[in-house]
């Protein structure tokens, strides 16, 4: 019986990589299809010349220095960002009128674009700061607005129990209000990644930091180097990938899901002897 | 420890729930609060437990002693399991004193399973496991027994009966059927509302 489950789990993820592949396949062949319709190596280049370029890069030192710098530079740009946005967010989320002072500026933050911010960030700071920067900013208001959303949603209902039995602070913290908080703070750091890595290359592009993904976009962009400029790309959407895919795998490590807790206890011994 | 209610009032809006009402429970005594939905008897108890707060009066009784809320509604947290539910609650985190409190509600093999994987019998056994695994002073029970068939009904609350027994515990007890009111209570107030008031 467990052989068979095995079996079908088995086969279950491999079709599920099968069809991955396939709309992977049917993407590249819409991008040929595009680079035989248009016809200029300039504006579209061919899939296998980016494949190809993208093997070049692998192969170089300075592609894997540009990388981690660029890697850093995000990375400190989103745990500035987790560590004030989570902070504020549970203060404002607890305090009407922490919440009433922080929200107009995030609401202008929100609405200021990413342009100005750069051009003002590059004024203030060195050009490496500036990305930092720029991805705090950025990310900030994303991780702020969840975690006040996770905490205003906090069901009343379980505070109320917490309190009549006294339990401390630091309990209900962990008990309550961080289980509440989690999903609300995942989202919020999924899509906080994802901008991140946007706004992080944005202002590499326009700072030019040396050692960054941003500067070589802009060297591609400088030579007419669609391919380079392609490859780059495609660097910065496997990596974002990658810290997304990083991060939910930690999420889901860091607490045991409904069903890993389940499958520790035989669900056969359960009684429904209650009538309900 | 008893409990003294003075000239309590209480409004939600334009609605009086509360008006000027007053009332003295017993130390070691089951107080039952009997009458229909909706005359305030729940706003009462939250009055008591120091969830709701009064517009006017007040609740005296030591500011040490231990209150244990059986609520109308489970209120487990779904992420814990029935056992950590309860060590949740303790002030001395106790496995022994949770898995005993456990096996008197009859849910022994049951202390790994979340809320999400217990019926709705099961996960009101918990809570009652819950509020007597605190050693509490003072009791309040609003309609524990809901959702559990008789004979369990039954079992639950001779269970109670004979832990209030041997604690002296104050409890206040509210519910519609006046079988659970006889069968459990030292004094029955029957109620009527509103504003809340005893007939």
């Amino acid at each position: 019986m467990k052989d068979s489950t095995t079996q079908d789990r088995l086969m279950i993820s491999k079709n599920k990589a099968v069809f991955k592949a396939g709309v992977l396949l049917f993407w590249l062949l819409i991008w040929q299809a595009a680079y035989l319709a248009i016809g200029n190596e300039l504006y579209m280049p061919a899939p296998l010349d980016v494949i190809r370029r993208l093997g070049e890069l692998l192969k170089e030192e300075s592609f894997y220095v540009s990388v981690a710098y660029s890697v850093i530079r995000v990375f400190s740009g989103i745990a500035l960002s987790v560590f004030f946005g989570v902070l504020l967010g549970i203060v404002s989320g607890m305090n009407d009128i922490v919440y009433q002072i922080l929200n107009p500026a995030i609401v202008v933050i929100k609405s200021t674009p990413v342009m100005s911010f750069i051009i003002i960030a590059l004024i203030w700071f060195s050009s490496s700061i500036s990305a930092i920067f720029i991805c705090f900013l950025m990310c900030f208001p994303i991780i702020w607005t969840g975690t006040v959303q996770g905490i205003k949603n906090v069901d009343k209902k379980l505070v109320e129990m917490g309190r009549v039995y006294r339990v401390n602070k630091s309990k209900m913290i962990r008990g309550i209000y961080i289980p509440s908080l989690k999903p609300y703070f995942t989202a919020a750091l999924t899509t906080a990644i994802g901008l991140g890595w946007k706004v992080t290359v944005a202002a590499e592009v326009l700072s030019s930091p040396k050692n960054s993904i941003g500067e070589n976009l802009f060297s591609a962009k400088a030579y007419l180097d669609s391919v380079s400029l392609f490859s780059w790309t495609v660097v910065v959407i496997m990596l974002s990938f990658l810290f997304e895919g990083s991060l939910s795998g930690l999420m889901k490590k860091r607490v045991p899901s409904r069903s890993s807790l389940s499958s520790r206890i035989p669900l056969s011994t359960r009684r429904e002897d209650d009538g309900n | 420890m008893g409990i003294r209610i003075e000239n309590i009032s209480k409004s939600f809006g334009r609605l009086r729930v509360l008006d000027d009402f007053s009332l003295n429970l017993e130390k070691g005594k089951v107080h039952c609060l009997f009458g229909p939905s909706g005359c305030g008897k729940t706003t009462l108890l939250n009055i008591i437990a120091g969830i709701e707060k009064p517009d006017s009066g007040q609740v005296m009784y030591d500011e040490d002693i231990r209150i244990s809320y059986i609520f109308q509604e489970d209120r487990l947290l779904p992420w814990l399991s029935a056992e950590e539910n309860i060590l949740f609650v303790m002030e001395k985190e106790d496995k022994q004193i949770a898995d005993k409190y456990l096996d008197i509600v009859g849910l022994s093999g049951f202390s790994h399973y979340l809320p999400t994987e217990l019926s709705g019998g099961m996960k009101q056994r918990v809570s009652i496991a819950r509020a007597l695994c605190c050693q509490p002073d003072i009791l309040i029970m609003d309609e524990p027994f809901k959702g559990l068939d008789h004979q369990l009904k039954k079992q639950m609350m001779d269970h109670i009966k004979d832990y209030m027994k041997t604690k002296k515990v104050t409890a206040l007890f509210v519910t519609h059927e006046l079988w659970e009111a006889e069968y459990m209570a030292d004094i029955i107030y029957s109620l009527k509302g509103l504003p809340l008031a005893i007939i």
